[in-house]
């Protein structure tokens, strides 16, 4: 063997030696870590450098080549080379295992838990008592009805006489009514709208007024002193019990499906004339009084839900807003929001409407 | 009110079972509340409207299922005896007040207790027995609807009966052996010389009937309704008597009431009748409705298409006379025992509900208009609206407040009229201890919110509220002023959901910009805030909200007097404003601009300024300069400390410069930017740190 035949056999061993320890890389990569392989990784590099780099021994190599006799050349050149692939194959097999090792272990790293909670930014809730009124809004403004408020502080006029309450009603006296230390009164219902409407609108009128009242009620579990009602008026010519009972059976059909049916039952009002209680079908067990077998809460297993009073204005009212009670006829209707937020929800305590607990209030959306 | 199914049965044929019966009661208007099974008998637990006096009896109830069903009524006339008027016995002073009083002396009574029929019969409606005359008293009472009272006959004094006005001064010990002070707006059942019963509502003890009487002298009469409800809220005593007096008993039942009673205690107690007296100074006048046509009538204000006679058969079934005056109108007699029936509504509804409202059909109105809101709502929906994407709840508090409230926190301006003795509206007094002011200021409320949260463990909390606030009007006699506001609270940690580590603590800015944001969403014109010492804030923490020149609230942190008080121990920040006013303000038009055509250049800088120059002064200084290509002028960071001198700090902002002719040159910025700098330096001593 030729002196630098031999030189090249001497760089073939000490690279050899030298990537022993890669060798058996492929069959074991598995069982690395990640740290390991990238300490392979490196000292790859540095292996690479040194025997394939620009100084390196075999680079050096290429000038013995000149050296061999020319007849020689050809086949010293090949071996040369065959020795060179056999160094940079073996160094880039190594290479791209290490390199896809480290890829794939780096992803699985970064494999995320995609069942942590997402950023999202903490939201707040309406009232429930402004979610149930704006439903409510919505289905009335779309059937052609005005949205009205007023004054919660009144005078006696607005909230009794001119409601048909006149002097000596019980329904006057003050264990119901607030009165502030001026005498005025904190309206008791919101049919004060009916007629300061009126009195601004004249006829024919069709509004809904959801409002703040007041009654000298001590809070407990289904009363509280103030609470939200919803009135509904409908003056005009023509308009008779069966418009009342059409319109209120539309909303809550609206609001609780097309299933709804509605029941009016004699009552007394003293601004209605005639006067009814108006009742649905309860929406939770449809009617029927039981839900999956038990008795149904909401309707207390009756079947109907009575949400709140109406009828026919009554003349006396419609005369103190100079209407006159044998052109004009209308209906006017009104319930309690907190009653039906309590019937809706099987809410068991009134009083957490005013409370503010938030625990209560991000309930609702 | 509890009405039992036997009894009824006595009273008018029912072929109905309980169930049945409780449907069609109902459905007249006597809502059955329920149905409880009384051994081999059934009670219904009726709800009676005031209107319907009545009906507080059996005899009551059974009319109603007459006319119902069209039975008969199976009452007795009782009329065994017929009264004299004996004005010795009895005596009416007060007419006005007894429009009929009637009294029957029984002698020879034994008082022992009911035979067992009787028990079961009023244990049945809820009534326990006491002895055999009270018992009788009662029954008559379910069974007619006539309260009626027994007298020892022998201890009242000349053995007669005086009805008159009590005398200031007077008093009686009632039968709950309470001693009552009488005063002469006060209807008093008296002997020759004191009262002996608190007419209409309840007897005295002394006078009253004991194992030992013998005589007994039964009162049966008719009292102002009016009077008696008045007495009864006066003692706060609401009896079965008071009750019945004041929504009205029938007048012309009262011989037959005396009557029934009378023939039981003979029976049952072994009694002989003896005088019986009516004094009936006002006479019944029953109301007399004139109708042109009630089949119209009914038909106008139901829908309901009822026949004639069928309205005729209802009106008889429920005592409703007529007589056809003139050719173009009838006149309807009303019943003594209905005192709820006076214009031609009553009796359509009288038709109606007999007829039934099931039948009355479901329309709707024909079409009249376009549905509104309220003008403000589509910009207070939006307001609520952005709040709640902000993370705040939506509170609601009471109205009313404690008065340790007063002056407590600064008000919106120009709301209380301060030279008033009175600014706030109070009420006459409460229900809930202590509250009797209507509130001024939505702040006490949500600070109360807050409370109840953090006791709750709930540190991290934003809320708003929209509410009306109410201060006295400049007029004693006027209507007190009222003006919806907005408040919004915030404290502890900006959170995300469902993630417990807090990002970082709340801030006034937290506070500013929710405010800004909800001013935004109303599409207002940008707020101004100035620095203004308000009394609930910490001073230095606290702003002057202004619109167009207008004050219309503050913002800022919370003392720490009133954050002490409330025991919280974490910065609070408020802001309360006037929301009609801002409504108020016109929407901002929208004009588009046209997008940007050539690119901006960007500037940081750093200056360097004495703590009580403002971001808004800096702001302010370089816009009056009127520079053309500067166009925005964007606040970067504040920051004081390490390397700042302690009356210092450093407030870095962006400024963007821009042509829209053509493309800016780097010199060109340098010119303007330079220039900027030396005015900042100039006007506000600031010094450009990096």
């Amino acid at each position: 063997m030729s002196e630098e035949k031999k030189q090249i056999e001497q760089i073939r061993q000490s690279f050899q030696t030298a990537f022993a320890g890669f060798v058996h890389l492929h069959k074991e990569i598995k069982d690395l870590t990640l740290a390991d392989a990238e300490s392979y990784q490196r000292e790859l590099a540095e292996l690479k450098t040194k025997h394939t780099g620009k100084k390196s021994e075999l680079a050096n190599s290429k000038k013995l080549i000149g050296r061999v006799a020319p007849e020689e050349r050809g086949a010293f050149g090949s071996f040369v080379q065959s020795i060179e692939r056999e160094i940079t194959t073996a160094i880039e097999e190594a290479e791209t295992n290490l390199k896809n090792f480290i890829a794939d272990a780096k992803i699985e790293r970064e494999r995320l838990d995609v069942t942590l909670p997402g950023t999202q930014p903490r939201e707040g809730h309406l009232h429930l008592l402004t979610i149930l009124r704006q439903k409510i809004e919505d289905i009335f403004v779309s059937m052609g009805y005005s949205i009205e408020d007023d004054r919660e502080i009144e005078t006696d006029y607005y909230n009794f006489d001119a409601l048909n309450i006149p002097e000596g009603h019980p329904a006057r006296e003050s264990q119901d009514t607030f009165y502030t230390t001026n005498g005025f009164a904190l309206r008791s219902q919101t049919s004060t709208v009916q007629i300061r409407a009126m009195e601004r609108r004249g006829v024919p009128i069709r509004i809904i007024a959801p409002g703040r009242v007041f009654r000298r009620d001590t809070p407990d579990l289904t009363h509280t002193p103030m609470f939200h009602q919803i009135e509904g008026l409908c003056v005009d010519k023509n308009i008779t019990m069966a418009h009342l009972k059409g319109t209120v059976g539309e909303w809550l059909r609206r609001l609780f499906g097309k299933e709804t049916r509605i029941r009016l039952r004699p009552s007394y009002f003293p601004f209605t004339e005639p006067s009814a209680e108006f009742d649905f079908s309860c929406f939770k067990c449809g009617g029927t009084g039981t839900f999956e077998s038990e008795r149904c809460r909401p309707c207390k297993g009756s079947g109907w839900i009575e949400l709140g009073g109406s009828g026919m204005v009554h003349p006396n009212v419609l005369r103190a807003c100079n209407v006159d009670p044998q052109v004009y006829s209308g209906f006017a209707f009104g319930f309690g929001l907190e009653r039906m937020c309590l019937l809706m929800y099987s809410l068991d305590d009134i009083r957490l409407m005013f409370e503010n607990d938030v625990r209560f209030l991000e309930q609702f959306r | 009110m509890n009405i039992s199914y036997n009894w009824l049965k006595d009273l008018v044929k029912i072929d109905l079972s309980p169930q049945e019966l409780a449907t069609k009661l109902t459905s007249v208007g006597l809502a059955v509340e329920g149905i409880h099974e009384a051994g081999d008998d059934f009670v219904f637990d009726i709800d009676i409207t005031s209107n319907r006096g009545d009906c507080l009896s059996h005899l009551g109830v059974s009319r109603e299922i007459a006319a119902i069903t069209n039975a008969q009524l199976r009452i007795a006339d009782y009329d065994s005896q017929k009264p004299a008027n004996d004005r010795n016995l009895v005596s009416i002073q007060d007419a006005d007040l007894c429009n009929r009083f009637t009294a029957r002396v029984i002698h020879n009574v034994k008082i022992t207790h009911s035979p067992e029929w009787l028990v079961k019969r009023l244990e049945a409606v809820g009534e326990r027995s006491i002895n055999n005359v009270a018992d009788i008293t009662n029954y008559v009472m379910h069974e007619l609807g006539q309260p009626m009272h027994s007298f020892d006959l022998n201890k009242l004094s000349e053995n007669r009966i005086v009805v008159r006005r009590a005398r200031t001064g007077e008093t009686i010990k009632t039968l709950d052996e309470v001693e009552r002070k009488l005063d002469e707006t006060m209807l008093a059942i008296c002997d020759a010389k004191k009262p002996v019963a608190v007419a209409g509502v309840m007897g005295g003890f002394d006078s009253a009937i004991s194992d030992e009487t013998t005589h007994v002298l039964l009162e049966v009469a008719y009292f102002d309704r009016a009077n008696i409800r008045q007495t009864s809220r006066n003692f706060k005593l609401s009896t079965e008597a008071s009750h019945h007096f004041e929504r009205g008993v029938d007048i012309e039942n009262l011989i037959r009431a005396s009557n029934r009673a009378t023939e039981l205690i003979c029976e049952l107690a072994g009694g002989t009748a003896g005088e019986f007296v009516d004094v009936y100074p006002t006479k019944f006048t029953p109301n007399e409705i004139e109708s042109e046509d009630i089949q119209f009538a009914v038909k106008r204000l139901t829908g309901l298409e009822v026949e004639s006679n069928e309205i005729l058969r209802i009106f008889a079934a429920l005592g409703i006379t007529f007589a056809i005056r003139t050719p173009k109108t009838t006149t309807f007699t009303t019943p003594s025992w209905r005192h709820d029936l006076a214009i031609e509504e009553d009796l359509v509804e009288e038709v109606a509900r007999i007829v039934g409202y099931d039948k009355i059909g479901e329309e709707l109105p024909s079409a009249f208009g376009a549905g509104e809101y309220q003008p403000t709502e589509s910009r207070k929906k939006s307001l609520r609206r952005t709040l709640v994407n902000l993370g705040f709840n939506e509170a609601i508090s009471y109205s009313f407040i404690d008065t340790r409230h007063d002056e407590r926190f600064d008000l919106i301006p120009s709301f209380v009229v301060e030279n008033l003795d009175e600014k706030y509206v109070s009420l006459e007094d409460s229900i809930i201890e202590g509250a009797t002011r209507m509130r001024p200021s939505l702040l006490s409320g949500l600070l109360d919110a807050v409370r109840t949260n953090l006791n709750h463990q709930r540190r991290d909390l934003k809320l708003f509220e929209i509410g009306k606030v109410f201060s006295a009007s400049e007029k004693e006699n006027d209507l007190p002023n009222e003006r919806e506001l907005f408040a919004l609270v915030l404290t502890g940690n900006e959170t995300l959901q469902n993630k417990a580590m807090p990002l970082r603590e709340f801030d006034f800015y937290d506070a500013k910009g929710a405010l800004e944001a909800a001013a935004s969403a109303m599409n207002l014109p940008a707020l101004d805030f100035h620095p203004k010492d308000v009394s609930h804030l910490r001073r230095g923490q606290s702003a002057e909200i202004s619109l167009g020149g207008k004050a219309v609230g503050t913002i800022g942190r919370l003392n720490d007097e009133i954050s002490a008080a409330y025991k919280f121990r974490q910065p609070v920040f408020v802001t309360e404003v006037d929301l009609e006013t801002l409504l108020e303000a016109k929407e901002k038009t929208i004009l588009y601009q046209p997008l940007p055509v050539y690119p901006s250049i960007v500037r940081d800088v750093s200056l360097l300024v004495k703590r009580d120059v403002s971001f808004a002064d800096v702001q302010r200084t370089i816009a009056e300069q009127k520079f053309e290509l500067c166009r925005k002028i964007e606040f970067v960071d504040v920051y004081e400390g390490a390397g700042v001198a302690d009356d210092q700090r450093s407030i870095t902002i962006r400024l963007e410069y821009r042509s829209d002719e053509r493309t800016l040159l780097e010199e060109e910025v340098e010119t303007i930017h330079g220039q900027i700098l030396k005015v900042l330096e100039t006007n506000l001593n600031a010094k450009q740190r990096f």
